[in-house]
């Protein structure tokens, strides 16, 4: 057989086994792997993308939780604050309150005392007004009118200086 | 460096090994005609020497004398000769009938001289005689009742390998289909040496190869496109294995693939090809030149295809059983010494012509993939411009243009339904010249 000469014959079975192995390959091998690279293709396509979205999406929930503790410790020392100053403030008006009470119960006493001063003071001065009658009425011999002596000895007081 | 003298020692001894058998063998060479071109042709049997012979079943689509048509079907071509059915006919190859032209003197009293068939060998004695020694593997069979073979449709050793690369591709690629459809692949991360591979150069076929070549519209035409780039790949490479031969290193092999892509090509062809085919587009004064010209262009293409395939593919074998043959030239020429010596240039220069026909084996694989696809792109575009044809095709910078492209129904099997009735057409043709 020559290098050139055609053969038709082998044209003819070589013809017949393309044509099945086209039919037969493209049937149940390049259909199944073709989509089936496709399909995973597709797969890692959209799960790198989903993986960005959830990578994005975490980053946004951080800095939300950042912002949200950075919040609530501001808002945490704004408390402890308030309640510092609402702790002081208490206490001042409770010592203030307090020093109102002494101060009231001082000024009782006091005037407690003064009262008491000033009518023992009366009672001596109505009792050296007695004393001084009655000594008087024993040096002048002088039985005096009780009423009238008695008025005179309390102008002669009022005119005594006070204490 | 110790692998480089490793790799040294064994190419000297294979040097070695194979310098004496061919010192031996000189009177051998004499006696069978080694032909490095006979070598690489088809031949109706499957050679395992020196372990044997296998020989393939004979087929013929034969015209009786009377005229009636018959399909004559035999084991091998010996049975078709002891069968006397068929005979050898003398003048058909050189190394079957020179060695027998000397015993052709007696012969003539069984035969029935017919006009095209000059007589040969005799009857059954004669063709035993050629059983015997071997030169019937070589012998144009012709009916010995006269009448002629129409087609021949024997098995031949260049079909037995394409039936083996088809099997091989299909079996490779059912089974990876099948771990794809188990999920392998499809979910998951294929797995393994092989799967990983071959969805490599699948992957390469379609990103490299189709996808530039065809546009957005590749879909329906690569798993043809894939189909070719490995049945040609292994065609390729059965030939370089011991016994194997290469089924692209006949040129009626690479025409049938050249025509299925023209016939893909032209059955899914746009309107605008066909307008610029009958010369549309052209000035009306240069139709004359442009006609023509387009329509040889059509056929010149399948037709490139197929000799740059069949011619890549042969020249590396010839190229190394040339320079195998070079050791007994140089022998025979100027001496054992001479031979020892091209011996060890013949071998590292077939070595290195080995390893090249690997590299092209991939390459022509590529080629006339890449090509077909290239052509079926060319066809199937819907272009403007005619005449930027080719910078169409590789200009990226015109996506719209693709995805504006009609929706072709491939029609790939629709199309190879019609290559198969071209087939039979062919055959009726070569029935007609054929004289009784």
């Amino acid at each position: 057989m020559n290098l050139l000469s055609p053969n038709w014959g082998l044209a003819f079975w070589l013809t017949l086994t393309f044509l099945i192995l086209l039919f037969v390959l493209r049937r149940y091998a390049w259909g199944p792997i073709v989509s089936a690279m496709e399909e995973r293709e597709k797969t890692i396509d959209s799960s790198i993308q989903r993986a960005e979205e959830a990578l994005a999406e975490a980053k946004e929930i951080q800095a939300d939780n950042e912002k949200a503790r950075r919040e609530a410790e501001q808002k945490a020392q704004r408390i402890l604050r308030e309640a510092r100053e609402q702790a002081e403030q208490l206490r001042d008006e409770e010592r203030q309150k307090t020093q109102e009470q002494i101060d009231e119960m001082k000024q009782q006493a006091h005037d407690e005392i003064e009262r008491e001063k000033q009518s023992a003071l009366n009672e001596l001065r109505s009792e050296v007004a007695d004393l001084a009658v009655q000594a008087a009425g024993k040096i002048l011999h002088e039985d005096m009118n009780q009423d009238h002596q008695r008025r005179m000895v309390d102008e002669f007081l009022e005119d005594l200086p006070r204490n | 460096m110790t692998r480089l003298f490793k790799t040294l020692s064994i190419a000297v001894l294979a040097a070695f090994l194979a310098v004496p058998a061919a010192l031996a063998s000189p009177a051998a060479a004499e006696e069978e005609e080694f032909s490095a071109v006979h070598h690489n042709a088809d031949s109706n049997y499957l050679d395992f020497k020196p372990f044997g012979i296998v020989e393939l079943p004979r087929i013929f689509l034969v015209r009786r004398a009377g005229g009636s048509f018959g399909l004559d079907a035999y084991a091998s071509t010996a049975s078709a000769l002891r069968s006397g059915g068929y005979r050898a006919k003398s003048g058909g190859h050189g190394g079957g009938s020179d060695s027998s032209s000397g015993e052709g003197g007696d012969h003539g009293s069984g035969d029935q001289g017919h006009g095209n068939v000059s007589p040969g060998h005799g009857g059954g004695g004669s063709a035993e005689a050629m059983i015997a020694e071997g030169s019937h593997l070589g012998a144009t069979l012709v009916p010995a009742g006269g009448g002629h073979v129409v087609v021949d449709f024997s098995i031949t050793k260049h079909l037995i390998f394409a039936l083996l690369a088809a099997l091989l591709v299909a079996g490779v690629f059912i089974a990876l289909a099948r771990r794809y459809k188990r999920g392998v692949g499809r979910e998951t991360a294929p797995k393994g040496t092989w799967q990983n591979m071959l969805e490599t150069v699948i992957v390469f076929v379609r990103d490299e190869m189709a996808r530039p070549a065809l546009g957005n519209n590749y879909r329906p035409y690569l798993p043809y496109i894939l189909s070719v780039f490995f049945f040609i790949l292994v065609c390729n490479l059965l030939g370089m294995v011991p016994f194997g031969a290469t089924a692209t290193s006949n040129i009626t092999v690479t025409a049938v693939l050249a025509v299925f892509t023209f016939i893909v090509t032209q059955f899914n062809a746009s309107s605008d090809h066909w307008k610029e085919v009958l010369g549309a587009e052209a000035p009306w004064w240069l139709a004359p030149i442009m006609i023509p010209i387009e329509i040889i262009g059509l056929f010149t293409k399948p037709f490139a295809l197929a000799v740059r395939l069949f011619a890549n593919m042969t020249a590396g074998h010839l190229v190394i059983l040339s320079l195998i043959g070079l050791i007994f030239t140089m022998n025979d020429l100027f001496g054992a010494s001479w031979g020892v010596f091209t011996g060890f240039a013949s071998v590292a220069f077939s070595l290195f012509i080995f390893t090249l026909e690997i590299l092209v084996a991939f390459i022509q694989a590529y080629v006339f993939a890449m090509l077909s696809a290239l052509f079926i792109g060319m066809a199937i575009e819907d272009h403007g411009d005619g005449a930027a044809e080719m910078m169409d095709e590789a200009d990226p910078s015109q996506p719209m243009q693709r995805d504006e492209r009609r929706d072709i129904s491939p029609s790939l099997l629709s199309g190879n339904h019609d290559e198969e009735e071209e087939e039979l057409e062919q055959s009726d043709h070569s029935l007609q010249p054929a004289p009784a």
